[in-house]
């Protein structure tokens, strides 16, 4: 019964919804198994077959050192994807406890955190990425430290202003009077009622920070070849672009597919959470 | 104030990293002698807070330093870059304006039909493609299809007129496109609410034409968040111009504070960034100042 519910609400589902979940299983299906989909070797160099077109052999053709595109890209889903989701769970998890703890204690504490929270949100994403990046120099650490700074204001913020809610409400009053302690309502009573908060924000900042990670890649300051990564195939492919157009076609369009299913997605948790 | 705990910020960072600028000078051979002698040169060798202070008071008087590496005041580096990238930024957001704008008013009209669905799709394309891969891809096109490509060696408006045009239009296709689907987006959410509100259907009802309720009534009245988000834009389109210049090699801040992180330029770089922070107060405020004009009673 609730199999065939599902169905008939997927049938029902306008087509952005459909394309994104379809894309969604793909791109689950490259981070789990790449080699099953692409059993080339994404890094083995030849210099005898540089910079090939697309052909049956090489489906997304080949690169400046003969290395194959369509294995470099897809094994770069698991390395963009999870440097990405990884940074952005940094930043939920720090930025969610400083803001937490922010908004429930409030006071001087708070306006100092606040405070030094939103100098960073004085720069653009990329603009802070850049400086961060260039300054502690390129390499997957690095990027992930960097993107979980630049976004760490956004986690504290939604976090601080949850808090400071729920911290106004009956139930929070009613635990203080009977006797717990303030540690304890946070974790135990407040902190669970933010969470939806945070892991809808975290699917909302998904997409923004792919593009940050890729734009600090096509910089070279992003993960070092010869790794594959969306961002960093862009940047080699960039000198290439007037004789090899397919070097920077496909990972493009990897970057594309993937922040858009995760927009929708996005849209989809926004809509359900009814906060939007 | 955000603008200066933000420059101690940048100021500290920059010196905390290992390498500074006499290491990338005298690379992996320096002999101890020479290395501190440059050292001394640029002030390194003195406490953190006796060069932040020195330098806070030679920015209060309005002297930014000068590059280390090319000797020119970075007052000058910063205001011939940022001029640059004023004029993509400034073309830009009329682009992206003049095509989101009305695209997100149609589709919020036309809600749920087709022309409603085209629009919608090129927004989400729009918001999940990034900027420089749009970039590569016009280079592609407009060389497949026109055997054109834009020269890189920057020349200036007041230079070459139409030689400047070569090289900014791909940047401004490029980002506006881009910036348009963000538009066009915000403004079809917000047509679309501001249309099931009630003294729409009262207007509607009354026997208003429709171009005069959705024109006079409905637009007007989006007007406030539609300007708070062209300033969004404006500075999304700051940050966007830092790939964009790397892209077609154009010299602009963005690549001023690339070079300069690159290099350990101290000074251009705390220049360029307390710049970009003054510029993002400064749009901020302007936003603000908007509104009294657009809406009467948000006149204090």
């Amino acid at each position: 019964m609730s199999a065939l519910r599902f169905a008939e609400g997927l049938l029902k589902a306008p087509a952005s919804r459909l394309l994104s979940y379809l894309l969604l299983a793909v791109f689950a299906v490259l981070i789990v198994a790449p080699e099953w989909v692409a059993p080339q070797s994404p890094i083995a160099v030849d210099p005898g077959r540089a910079l090939q077109p697309p052909s049956a052999a090489h489906w997304f053709g080949t690169d400046d050192v003969g290395r194959d595109l369509f294995a470099r890209v897809v094994h770069a889903t698991r390395i963009t994807l999870g440097l990405v989701a990884g940074a952005l769970l940094l930043s939920a998890i720090l930025g969610g406890v400083l803001g937490l703890i922010s908004g429930f204690a409030g006071g001087l504490l708070d306006q100092t955190l606040a405070r030094l929270v939103d100098v960073i949100l004085t720069f653009p994403p990329i603009i802070a990425g850049v400086v961060i990046t260039g300054v502690l120099g390129p390499g997957a650490d690095n990027l992930v430290l960097a993107l979980a700074i630049v976004y760490l204001p956004l986690f504290f913020r939604i976090a601080r202003s949850g808090a400071m809610a729920e911290n106004a409400r009956t139930y929070v009053e009613a635990a203080r009077s009977l006797g717990f302690g303030e540690a304890s309502i946070l974790m135990r009573q407040v902190a669970p009622n933010v969470l939806p908060l945070i892991l809808m924000q975290y699917v909302l900042l998904f997409p923004l920070a792919l593009q940050i990670e890729a734009a600090l890649g096509f910089l070279g300051l992003g993960v070092a070849p010869p790794t594959p990564d969306w961002g960093s195939i862009l940047e080699q492919g960039k000198n290439f672009i007037l004789v090899a157009w397919w070097i920077s076609l496909w990972p493009g369009l990897f970057l594309l597919a993937s922040s858009f299913s995760v927009m929708v997605l996005g849209r989809q948790v926004q809509e359900r959470l009814g906060s939007g | 104030m955000a603008a200066l705990v933000s420059s101690l910020i940048v100021f500290s960072l920059m010196r905390a990293v290992p390498g500074d600028i006499v290491g990338q000078m005298l690379g992996q051979t320096s002999d101890p002698t020479a290395t501190e002698a440059l050292r001394g040169f640029f002030g390194l060798d003195r406490p953190l807070y006796a060069q932040f202070t020195e330098w806070l008071i030679d920015v209060l008087r309005g002297d930014l330093g000068r590059s280390w590496y090319q000797g020119q005041a970075v007052t000058s580096l910063v205001s011939e870059a940022f001029l640059v990238t004023l004029q993509i930024a400034v073309l830009t957001l009329i682009v992206s304006t003049l095509i989101g704008v009305p695209l997100g008013v149609l589709a919020g009209i036309a809600e749920g039909s087709k022309i409603d669905g085209l629009i919608r799709a090129f927004n989400l394309i729009g918001l999940s493609a990034p900027v420089f891969w749009v970039g590569l891809m016009l280079l592609v096109g407009a060389s497949a299809l026109f055997s054109w490509s834009p020269p890189f060696t920057y020349s200036s408006p007041s230079e070459n007129l139409s030689d400047n045009f070569e090289i900014i239009i791909l940047p401004i296709l490029s980002l506006g496109a881009l910036q348009a689907a963000a538009y066009s987006h915000f403004v079809r959410e917000c047509m679309v609410s501001e249309l099931r509100r009630d003294y729409i259907r009262a207007a509607l009802a009354k026997g208003l034409s429709p171009a005069v309720v959705y024109f006079k009534h409905a637009l007007r009245n989006i007007l406030v968040p539609l300007v708070t988000f062209m300033g969004l834009i404006l500075i999304q389109i700051l940050g966007g111009t830092v790939v964009i210049e790397s892209l077609f090699s154009i010299p602009g801040l963005g690549r001023l504070i690339l070079s300069g992180i690159q290099g350990r330029d101290y000074p251009v770089v705390q220049g360029a960034l307390l710049f970009v922070v003054f510029v993002a107060i400064t749009v901020n405020f302007l936003v603000d100042a908007a509104y009294g004009l657009i809406d009467p009673r948000l006149r204090k």
